[in-house]
């Protein structure tokens, strides 16, 4: 795509995109106008307080809702409904619970018809990664919510997106825990570099994650306001400039309503 | 947790031998002290009967033909109703249009007995084996269908969706994650089935049947045979429960992902 002549490398570009839903003769507008453009293997981060339209944005990109005006295009191809071009890592866990972890991991090869052998080794390397080897055989019941995420972030890498979109992942996760995740995901990433819009409403989850937060207003939502966020990776809650950030960000960000 | 667990087993088997040991001396106790051991034969004559009967032929067969002939009759009738049942009930849980139109039909339809469909049976099939199956298949079909169809509603939308982002084509999606997603519901549904369905062979067998365990009950109740009848009762009532035993072995091995306790 060309734009005021310069040669632009987004990977997911949205055009005025904005979404209403109709339901029972009401309509309810929830994405106002929003452009957005997102480069390969960038880290972005969609910030916004609760019920701003955060999940009804990451469907838009997945194709699982269609956009009520405006265009979404996912690496040249204009979305027109689900795809296995994107990855999507839920707010709830949707894992699928009669399979077990190889069973979920390998699920996305296999429906794309790739060889018992090849899908396998694939899975294996991806539990690795994620730290669940010796889960292989678990049913999802049988995990903490911690390692449910860790199948749904290996699900979605597994099946090799070309764009990661995760909607929220460590939201139900206890503090601790959530810490503990954070960094991993960051480590997965550098190992395994992806374009990753992410999704939450807390600040230092957005700030400890992303090349670039996306402030967004409340309902019906659009950008606020962008921050690139350039410290040094890994990063740490208590460094001054991270902190220093943590207050511009959130002397911004509108209260939920 | 294995150990326990092998406890926990081995103490309930315990107790249901103690409580159909309880139910035999109860009946034996009866027979023997009240006027019913008038009217009633105890549970001794009646087991006495019981084994003869795998020996001595009672009408054209011994205790084994009989079996043969129910446990063949139930199976066809059930077999067709589940498979047929699986099919309507998804469609049903699937399609706004489908549950609109079958459901009301059906909820209709549950509540008349087997029983009442024999003369209805006969027109249509004769008198052979086929309104046999016809009569367990009446017996069975609702409940697998009403099942699978709750089972297909409930399927969360999340996993579908989730299925589709992953490439999964719509056929994968039903075969993948629609179908096990129901598979409890549709076991439930296929256990209280085949229960009903066994419970249908009485009424099967009313259908100038010469032989088969509910045909034995028949046969006593002509005769005023009334050990014959208990006989068949019991026979129905260890086969009845066999077939549930051996319907929760195989939902125990397929649902494993389902429980909590593993
Ligand atoms: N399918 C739908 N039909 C009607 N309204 C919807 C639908 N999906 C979402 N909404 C509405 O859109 C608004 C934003 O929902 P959305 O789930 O996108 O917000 P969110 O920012 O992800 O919320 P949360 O912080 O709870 O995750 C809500 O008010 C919701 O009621
Ligand atoms: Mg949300």
């Amino acid at each position: 795509m060309e734009q005021n002549g310069r040669i632009d490398h987004s990977i997911i570009s949205l055009e005025h995109v904005s979404k209403r839903f109709e339901s029972a003769g009401r309509v309810k507008e929830v994405v106002n106008d929003v452009s957005l453009e997102v480069k390969e293997n960038e880290f972005v981060v969609l910030f916004g307080p609760g019920q701003c339209g955060k999940t009804t944005m990451i469907n838009l990109i997945a194709g699982l809702e269609p956009a009520s005006g405006g265009t979404v295009t996912v690496d040249g191809k204009k979305v027109e409904g689900p795809g296995a071009d994107r990855g999507v890592v839920y707010q709830t866990t949707a894992l699928f619970p009669f399979c077990t972890v190889m069973g979920n991991v390998e699920f996305g090869p296999k429906s794309r018809g790739i060889d018992k052998k090849t899908r396998r080794e694939r899975a294996q390397y991806f539990i690795n990664l994620v730290g669940l080897e010796g889960f292989e055989k678990s049913y999802p019941n049988q995990l903490s919510g911690g390692m449910r995420q860790r199948v749904g972030i290996a699900r979605a890498y597994c099946n090799d997106p070309k764009v990661m979109l995760m909607d929220e992942p460590f939201g139900h996760l206890d503090a601790q825990t959530r810490y503990m995740m954070e960094e991993e995901l960051e480590k997965i990433w550098q190992k395994e570099k992806r374009t990753v819009v992410f999704v939450t409403n807390n600040i230092e989850e957005a700030i400890y994650l992303a090349d670039r937060i996306i402030l967004l207003t409340n309902c019906p939502t659009s950008i606020k306001e962008e921050y690139i966020v350039d410290l040094p990776r890994p990063r740490s809650y208590v460094d001054p400039e991270f902190l220093k950030l943590r207050k511009t960000i959130l002397d911004n960000t509108e209260e939920t309503l | 947790m294995k150990k326990h667990f092998v406890g926990e087993k081995a103490e309930k088997t315990v107790y249901a031998i103690l409580a159909i040991a309880t139910f035999f001396l109860a009946w034996a106790f009866i027979t023997t002290f009240t006027a019913a051991g008038e009217t009633t034969p105890g549970p001794v004559e009646v087991l006495k009967l019981l084994v003869d009967s795998f020996f001595e032929p009672i009408g054209r067969f011994t205790l084994y033909g009989h079996l043969y002939y129910s446990i063949r009759r139930v199976l066809v009738g059930y077999v067709v109703a589940a498979v047929l049942g699986i099919i309507v009930g998804i469609a049903m849980g699937t399609s706004r249009y489908a549950e609109a139109i079958i459901k009301p039909i059906f909820e209709l339809i549950r509540p008349i007995p087997p029983i009442a469909w024999i003369p209805l049976v006969i027109l249509w099939f004769g008198v052979g084996e086929l309104p046999k199956y016809a009569i367990i298949f009446i017996g069975s079909f609702t409940n697998v269908t009403l099942n699978a169809y709750t089972g297909a509603q409930r399927v969360d939308p999340t996993l579908i969706g989730c299925a589709k982002m992953l490439g999964t084509s719509d056929r994968d999606i039903f075969l993948r994650v629609v179908l096990p997603s129901s598979l409890p519901q549709i076991f439930a549904g296929m256990q209280v089935a085949l229960s009903t369905a066994w419970m249908a062979v009485l009424a099967a067998e009313m259908i100038g049947a010469q032989e088969g365990c509910g045909w034995i009950i028949l046969r006593g109740s002509d005769t005023t045979n009334i050990p014959l009848v208990l006989v068949g009762m019991v026979v129905i009532g260890v086969v009845g429960l066999l077939l549930a035993t051996i319907m929760r072995m195989a939902e125990r091995r397929l649902c494993s992902w389902n429980r909590m306790d593993v």
